[in-house]
């Protein structure tokens, strides 16, 4: 029985006109920010109707349904677009949960701690760099909680990706070929090191210039294993990064351009390095940068995602497509309040890319949803994330700092005019030993992961 | 793929190894508040053992010709050529009124004696025609083998690994080929060399030098497969500092194909020799060494890389092996173990910075060339001249071997000839090799009998002074061998120091544009007093300051937008002494009827390719260009397909033409004229 305080769409249309009026804090019945300082419950920020995914539907879906073909059209407009497709046509089943009212479970608590503590630090300057109130680079956390235009909210995207200031990610990754067969498996690991923009408030060695180390190196299978790269991103978000990789055939470091973020990485994967938490590239190197909406969504941001406890290494359970092996097992949950955005590659004039969509979640400026679109404006691909924080029924991971961890745990990337799915877990370990983990600890991790020496022996033979 | 974790096994050979406190520092990572390790759970936690590797056919079917390198390509089976026997008493050439021999037998009241003989340009009326004895063989495949390679990595802990990679192969050698232990002649068989490679089937992998029939580490080969471990080390890193030390390859350099800074390592040609895929580069190609190497990174910017190593030398293919470059109508006496080279280290450092759009490196090595150099050797083999023509029954009759004489078969063995089949023919056949061999045929015959004496002088060879005195004598002596001399050669390696300097530069243009984005790399290496074969193959080696430079363009360019970017590399190498093989220029330009001119102004190559990946990357197609101005050319077309992820299929065709104009002993390519060839690799890795 839910007792309405307002009639129901209510929400909906405060969140129209916020839009049109271009409102920038988050929250329909009051401010969002504060409620958070104040109790981590973002709850009495919004209608019942947006908390609700029962209310939302009108009781047509509840917590522990599943979406499926015969009842997605209740959620169509809480679905993107190629989401909708698949569960509308290639059997996709999305579980749904109860939407997470404790905002301290979206974040890694030290990130949560440094957005609330520097919060109105953050200020674009004229190019639109993002600096505090002294001009220093940025000193952690979300910079802006109510973003103000597109820039603003981007810069929450990009500043601080994975919201650690040191996350090594142990990534098993699938390909899905048009019949619905895994065509490819590979293992990777993914790691990044912001020097600026941490949790911690310090700028790591005295690189102010810089934003982050990031390297990526493939483990397996055996022709791919030793591939390496290593992103070197400048603080100053107009310049690309510089780029070095290694390749074993040709068994050394060398240097690569840098504006080719939108190339296939390796056989069969979907995704591009520009797609990467959908803020891959320097976000000046982007433009047009429009908010063009506020709506709820389905997001899967919830703890159930944590396959913890269920899966020794974290993998999870697919079904769907033409063999049953297209789609991960997910649960979502409405999110009440998303900032849709968009941008253009102008820095890019040859990308393939012609815009990008993001629906990101106002209370953690994390992305939910993200789709792209080609030249042609034809819908392309999906990139569509899934959160949890690392704490279910069976077990609790935690963080450096003794919290219970938080962190993406799978993603899925649908080219839908090729067809193609690429799908990835962070997994528990990978191929060569890597595990996943958050924070630097006891180990000098830029001289392991994180220099040109470092890709080289990562390359192994 | 296979990842196990904490081995009891493992856990034994960690302990054997004495790891016990480099395990103790495992890597910082998630953790569980319901996972309760013990003490060695802890200690063992960063142990990891991981497996991978892949069995791939590989053939070759050839669209050229035959090897002419071998027996049964050499292009004068089969072909009748006329052979015009010289006359001793003049030196084999035309008879001068001033000449030494001219003024002895006036002196002696001999004059008359020189109306008598019926000379003619140093030539007696004394020919024969002979077609080469050893049959023409056909092949279809170039090359048919299987490789099977496993890649093994043990994590003992965050710095401590060990990584090793072990490949096989196996041939089934169905070729078509020459048998060294069937040819026959009146002088007897092939007496000379290592039998393992000289007298029997085509050894296909084994690399034998004199004094060590298994030289290489870490390698077992046989003659129709190969065992070894191209990467066998421990791998240990702290903080900036990472050192290996095992059995390893090491390359340096930005640029691709062409070595200029990459000069650690020596090549191993035997297999698919420079053929395969040129994208690769030398994946498979560079010679492992046992060694230790040192990198340091001092900040984002610097790194320095050093490297000491037990010296091992390139490995060309052996003789009548379809690659084999050397031609075999030589018997090569490797000196890398009786000549103590391979207890020789090479060693080095390199300095490399990064500084936004700039890039520099600089390094100098002191090594052993891995090349070799070549000379004339003593056969070593004893066996007379045939007394089935009249220069051999003359030379037998001068060294009967009565009242302590030697015989000619004694004489001979203490010249680099061997009177058997085989070798060469006829002056022509000489000329012709020489020149394609890169040497000085005049020059060649000289040293040979300049350098051997006095058993040269005994057997009344003395030096040309003319091409036709070279031809009068080599086809006397030819025919004096009862049809062909085996020529013998050693290899032997020099020390040298190598400094090289590199630089470059990322362009910033406009967005998308062709000059945006541009990474133009030069390198240049100078190799002081280098040494060289002699184009003679004199034991005086040529010594000479060696430069060589390359300037490299690279660049991803989007034409399409359905078509992710297209890789484009254009290279440019000037050498000034040697070639893109390491020969000196100055063996370049011999044919059939002059011996070589050598070249001027240096050697220059012009690389041109390209990769463009189709959608997802499952398709690659590829184009590899390598140009010398002096006409030669190889062009490789290729197609990378990867259906599955366990699936590789890679064909390519490689077309090589080095006769576009003039003489092709005056360009590099000529020398692998022969080896057009479709190419096709299947690989299935688990």
């Amino acid at each position: 029985m839910w007792i309405k305080k307002y009639d129901f769409d209510y929400g909906r249309r405060m969140l129209l006109e916020k839009t049109i009026k271009g409102v920038a804090a988050a929250g329909v019945l009051a401010p969002l920010w504060p409620l958070i300082a104040k109790a981590g419950d973002a709850s009495k920020a919004y209608p019942d109707e947006l908390l609700s995914i029962e209310a939302y539907t009108k009781g047509k879906v509840k917590p522990g349904d599943v979406i499926t073909a015969n009842n997605v059209e209740a959620v169509k407009d809480l679905l993107d677009p190629i989401a909708y497709q698949q569960v509308k046509t290639m059997g996709r089943k999305i579980n749904i949960v109860e939407s997470t009212k404790d905002v301290t479970k979206l974040f890694p608590a030290s990130y949560l701690e440094a957005t609330l503590k520097n919060k109105g630090r953050a200020k674009l300057d004229s190019v639109g760099n993002v600096y505090t109130d002294n001009g220093e680079p940025w000193i952690g956390g979300n910079p802006f909680t109510d973003p103000q235009n597109g820039v603003e909210a981007m810069a929450n995207l990009t500043l601080s990706w994975g919201r650690h200031d040191y996350s090594m990610y142990a990534v098993r990754d699938w390909d899905i070929a048009p019949d619905g067969s895994i065509a490819y498996q590979y293992d990777f690991v993914w790691a990044e090191l912001n020097t600026t923009a941490r949790a911690d408030g310090k700028v790591w060695n005295g690189k102010k210039d810089l934003l982050r180390y990031q390297s990526v190196w493939f483990t397996s299978p055996q022709d791919t294993a030793g591939s390496s790269y290593l992103n070197t991103w400048y603080y100053d978000q107009r310049k690309f990064p510089d780029l070095y990789g290694y390749l074993p055939a040709f068994r050394r470091v060398r240097q690569f351009p840098t504006n080719q973020r939108f190339e296939p990485l390796v056989p069969g994967v979907t995704f591009f390095l520009s797609d990467a938490w959908a803020a891959g590239d320097p976000m000046l190197t982007w433009g047009n940068y429009k908010i063009i909406e506020r709506k709820p969504m389905l997001g899967a941001i919830g703890p159930r995602n944590f396959m913890g406890g269920y899966n020794d290494n974290y993998e999870r359970t697919v079904h769907g497509g033409p063999k049953n092996q297209t789609f991960h097992d997910v649960w979502m949950e409405l999110v009440p309040e998303c900032i849709v955005l968009e941008a253009e590659p102008t820095g890019y004039p040859r990308a393939p890319v012609g815009k990008k969509r993001i629906w990101i979640d106002v209370r953690n400026g994390m992305y939910v949803a993200y789709v792209t679109y080609d030249r042609r404006g034809a819908i392309w691909k999906s990139f569509e994330p899934a959160y949890a924080q690392y704490s279910n029924d069976k077990v609790t991971i935690k963080d450096a700092q003794g919290h219970p961890a938080w962190s993406w745990v799978a993603a899925a990337s649908h080219d839908v005019q090729a067809n193609r799915m690429t799908r990835f877990v962070q997994a528990k370990e990978v191929k060569g030993g890597y595990q996943s983990g958050y924070g630097e600890g006891s180990q000098d991790v830029y001289n392991k992961y994180l220099t040109n020496q470092a890709i080289a022996r990562l390359g192994t033979a | 793929m296979h990842t196990r974790k904490h081995s009891a096994g493992l856990l034994t050979a960690a302990a054997l190894f004495g790891l016990g406190s480099a395990l103790s520092s495992a890597p910082a990572a998630a953790q569980s508040d319901s996972e309760d390790g013990g003490f060695f759970s802890s200690l063992f936690s960063g142990m990891d053992f991981s497996l991978g590797g892949f069995i791939r056919p590989e053939t070759a079917i050839s669209t050229g010709s035959e090897n002419p390198y071998n027996q049964g390509g050499n292009v004068f089976n089969g072909v009748p050529v006329m052979r015009h026997a010289g006359d001793p008493l003049t030196g084999f050439g035309p008879i001068l009124p001033n000449s030494g021999l001219t003024t002895t037998l006036t002196n002696l009241g001999l004059g008359p004696l020189l109306d008598a003989i019926p000379v003619v340009n140093g030539q007696l009326p004394v020919t024969d025609t002979i077609a080469r004895p050893v049959p023409k063989t056909d092949n279809t495949f170039n090359m048919l083998i299987v490789r099977g390679e496993l890649e093994a990595g043990i994590r003992f802990s965050s710095d401590l690994s060990l990584v090793a990679r072990l490949r096989a192969i196996y041939d089934p050698a169905v070729y078509d080929d020459i048998n060294g232990g069937t040819l026959e002649n009146s002088a007897g068989g092939i007496a000379g060399g290592d039998p393992a490679l000289y007298h029997h089937q085509p050894n296909m992998f084994e690399y034998r030098v004199e004094g060590d029939s298994s030289p290489n580490p870490l390698e077992w080969d046989g003659k129709q497969y190969q065992v070894y471990f191209p990467a066998l080390f421990f791998e240990y890193n702290h903080g900036p500092l990472t050192a290996r030390l095992g059995n390893q390859q090491i390359a340096w350099g930005q640029a691709i194909f062409f070595r200029v800074l990459d000069v650690v390592d020596g090549l191993d040609l035997r297999r698919h020799s420079i053929l395969d895929n040129a994208q690769e580069e030398f994946s498979d190609k560079r010679v492992p060494a046992l060694g230790l190497r040192l990198g340091y990174q001092f900040n984002d910017a610097v790194l320095a890389d050093a490297y000491v190593q037990k010296f091992q030398p390139s490995i060309y293919g052996n003789p009548n092996t379809p690659y084999n470059v050397i031609p075999t109508q030589f018997t090569v006496h490797d000196r890398y173990a009786d000549g103590g080279y391979d207890d020789k280290i090479s060693y080095g450092l390199r300095l490399k910075g990064n500084f936004g759009q700039w890039g520099f490196q600089a390094m100098a090595v002191r090594r052993y060339n891995p090349d070799g150099v070549f000379r004339w050797t003593a056969s070593g083999v004893n066996q007379n001249l045939p007394n089935d023509n009249l220069f051999g029954i003359a030379e037998n009759l001068l060294h009967s071997g009565a009242a302590g004489t030697q015989t000619t078969g004694e004489l001979l063995a203490q010249t680099p000839f061997e009177a058997a089949p085989g070798g060469v023919y006829s002056a022509r056949e000489w000329f012709h090799y020489a020149g394609m061999a890169r040497l000085n045929a005049v020059d060649g015959l000289n040293s040979a009998i300049n350098e051997f004496t006095p058993s040269t002088t005994a057997l009344l060879a003395s030096p040309a002074g003319s091409v036709d005195a070279a031809y009068n004598e080599l086809d006397t002596f030819f025919m004096a061998a009862g049809g062909a001399l085996r020529g013998h050669i050693a290899r032997e390696y020099f020390a040298e120091n190598v400094f090289g300097l590199g630089a470059s530069y990322v362009t910033d243009g406009e967005p998308g544009s062709l000059l945006d984005q541009l990474i133009i790399n030069l390198e240049v290496s100078y190799t002081p007093n280098r040494v060289f074969t002699a184009p003679s193959l004199s034991s005086h080696y040529l010594r000479e300051n060696n430069t060589i430079g390359a300037l490299v363009l690279e660049k991803y360019q989007r034409f399409t937008q359905a078509f992710p970017a297209t890789y484009m590399v254009l290279q440019y190498m000037h050498r000034t002494k040697d070639d893109l093989f390491g020969r000196s220029l100055k063996g370049y330009g011999g044919d059939e009827n002059s011996p070589a001119t050598g070249i001027k102004g240096g050697a220059n190559y012009v690389v041109f390719a390209l990769q463009q990946p189709f959608p997802q990357d499952i398709y690659r197609v590829s184009l590899a260009t390598l140009y010398d101005p002096r006409g030669g050319i190889l062009v490789q077309p290729g197609i990378k397909w990867k259906p599955r992820g366990s699936i590789t299929v890679d064909a390519f065709y490689s077309y090589i033409n080095g006769h576009l104009g003039g003489n092709p002993n005056k360009n590099a390519l000529s020398t692998a004229d022969f080896a057009d060839e479709f190419t096709l690799r299947v690989g299935y890795q688990f």
